[in-house]
């Protein structure tokens, strides 16, 4: 995200999920606030749709170990977040929730080289990281999913990974 | 080839000999949440199983916001009572004992060797003590609840070697903030970070507490000072178990190998919006500020309060300024009362709050409004986290915070000292 081409670096959870809503703990009630402390982006959740992909500067998810700051984004059915790397414990949180977070070293070339843009349509493959913009018929690659990652995102978090585990 | 602190500790729990980037399933020795365990004990409560499974593990401190400064948050403290009681908690601090990694570290949780994780991103400060911990997100304590385990990727390490001491004026929060102006807020990201070499013998816990503390704010996983006998000495006293410290091997791998002189340090200041917006505080002088927060889990023991007392001694804070003391915990509160260091700072015109995260990240006790300026000790100063998105944030020690109280912009503290 950005705009011009710029991808924003080192969007922090206070950003993404300001403090003032962290007592909320429904789901369904935290995609509203999503992005609403990022300059520019506070009309984000009105804008956005299922399915769609988030492609941010590095460092996306720096700070806190708030949960929210992933489960916003799973409220609104965001269908992934790209970045070049992403703040560890988000990381971790995003991974944990079934919710798919990949990486890209190479992110702000395919955007500087205008193989990316904003409103692209894009497939990718979590297991192999073969992406395909269908928009522009062109392909890239990002980092698959790790085994860990991938078991987690199956069952749909680890929660679900916790229950089965336990019944075994 | 040696293994690092990280792969041993990580090893010895997963029961192999494990090495950086691999990913182990491990059994932690306490886990740690605060106000949260409110949404952590209703996730757990989704998970269907009714106990959890090692309740002595678990350590819950109530710190975030306290005392309750809504319903909301009342009735989460409520929750968490409750949660405790049914579950049979007995490491369950309530709201009079201070911020969590104080409190669990002068309880003597924070132990060589040991694995302490976190639901809040400064459990790094452990390090200091010579443990592995790290923070993680509010499924996964619900999940170790639960099962006692966790995945883990075992970290790369990168070395900080700090050498001579520190010059007037300088601490070690203006250390830790150059190295990370230096390195960036993403360096360490899932790495661990070992702070070692000829000058660490003289810092001390509480310094090596800041460190760690914000270990953190370099996107790391851990941080790490190796336990040595002023650590032991400590613990000696506090330890709450048994616990054998762990050292890197001689020959480890490292990813990387950082130095830093400590005698040719000036104060910093981290300004807006990132803590790795790192300059010299003779490019920053003079800024006004409304605010100045001196504590919290970073800057918040004795010896910072001490600092801040020597300079206030006998003077007025500037008119234009507010100045709020929130110390580290109640037992750092209290050495400080009997000092007479509290009665310094409260005749300064500073005010004197409870033991508490509240300002440091916005959610009660001292709020600020747009436009304005804090100039405070916390380890972060992202947009908005003090109160309004329209508001900043500086990052200093506390003495530059004191010194600058006196003259309602910020000042260097070499001039007072």
């Amino acid at each position: 995200m950005g705009k011009k081409g710029r991808l924003i670096e080192d969007i922090d959870t206070d950003q993404i999920f300001h403090n003032a809503f962290l007592h909320i703990t429904e789901l369904r009630q935290m995609g509203q606030y999503a992005l609403g402390n990022l300059e520019g982006w506070k009309d984000f959740p009105g804008k956005t749709g299922p399915g769609d992909i988030i492609i941010a500067g590095r460092n996306f998810g720096a700070g806190s170990s708030r949960q929210q700051a992933v489960d916003c984004f799973k409220s609104l059915q965001t269908g992934m977040i790209i970045a070049p790397s992403f703040g560890a414990i988000y990381f971790r949180n995003a991974v944990n929730s079934g919710f798919p977070v990949m990486k890209c070293s190479k992110l702000a070339d395919l955007i500087a080289g205008g193989l990316l843009k904003s409103g692209d349509k894009i497939r990718v493959n979590i297991r192999t990281g073969e992406g395909q913009n269908q928009t522009r018929k062109e392909a890239f690659f990002i980092e698959p999913m790790n085994e860990v990652q991938y078991n987690l995102w199956e069952v749909g978090g680890l929660f679900s990974y916790a229950k089965k585990t336990k019944k075994d | 080839m040696g293994a690092t602190f990280s792969e041993k500790v990580l090893g010895a729990k997963a029961g192999k000999k494990v090495k950086a980037g691999e990913v182990v399933t491990v059994s932690p020795d306490y886990i740690l949440s605060h106000d949260n365990t409110a949404a952590i004990s209703q996730k757990f409560a989704q998970l269907g199983v009714d106990k959890v499974k090692c309740p002595d593990k678990i350590i819950i401190i109530l710190d975030h916001v306290v005392p309750a400064s809504t319903e909301k948050y009342a009735q989460n403290h409520k929750i968490i009572r409750e949660f405790v009681e049914k579950q049979g908690i007995s490491n369950f601090f309530d709201i009079h004992n201070g911020i969590c990694h104080q409190v669990l570290s002068e309880s003597g949780f924070a132990l060589p060797g040991k694995l302490i994780l976190g639901a809040d991103s400064h459990t790094t400060s452990y390090g200091a003590f010579g443990a592995f911990s790290a923070g993680i997100g509010r499924s996964e304590v619900a999940s170790v609840w639960a099962t006692d385990k966790i995945w883990l990727r075992v970290p790369d390490t990168i070395k900080i070697e700090l050498k001579g001491s520190f010059a007037r004026g300088t601490f070690a929060k203006d250390a830790i903030l150059k190295i990370i102006g230096e390195q960036g807020a993403d360096r360490a990201n899932y790495k661990a970070l070992e702070f070692c070499g000829r000058a660490v013998k003289d810092l001390t816990l509480a310094s090596r507490l800041v460190f760690a503390n914000m270990a953190a704010e370099m996107g790391a996983k851990n941080g790490y000072f190796a336990p040595d006998s002023r650590a032991l000495d400590f613990l000696k006293q506090h330890a709450r178990t048994d616990f054998k410290p762990v050292f890197s091997d001689s020959d480890a791998e490292y990813e990387a190998v950082l130095k830093y002189d400590l005698s040719i340090l000036e104060p910093q200041v981290a300004c807006p919006h990132t803590v790795d917006n790192v300059k010299p505080i003779t490019e920053v002088e003079g800024i006004k500020f409304h605010q100045g927060l001196i504590g919290t889990c970073t800057n918040g023991r004795f010896e910072d309060l001490k600092v801040a007392a020597d300079i206030l001694r006998d003077k007025k804070i500037h008119p234009a300024v507010r100045v709020l003391i929130l110390p580290a915990s109640r037992k750092e509160f209290l050495k400080a009362l009997k000092k007479g260091i509290i009665e310094v700072l409260a005749e300064a015109g500073c005010v004197i709050l409870n033991s508490g995260c509240g300002p440091c990240l916005g959610a009660h006790q001292g709020i600020l409004a747009p436009g304005e300026t804090a100039l405070s000790t916390a380890n972060r100063n992202f947009q908005g986290r003090m109160g309004s998105r329209d508001s900043k944030i500086f990052l200093a020690s506390p003495a530059t915070v004191a010194a600058s109280a006196l003259t309602g912009k910020i000042t260097d503290p070499r001039k007072y000292l």
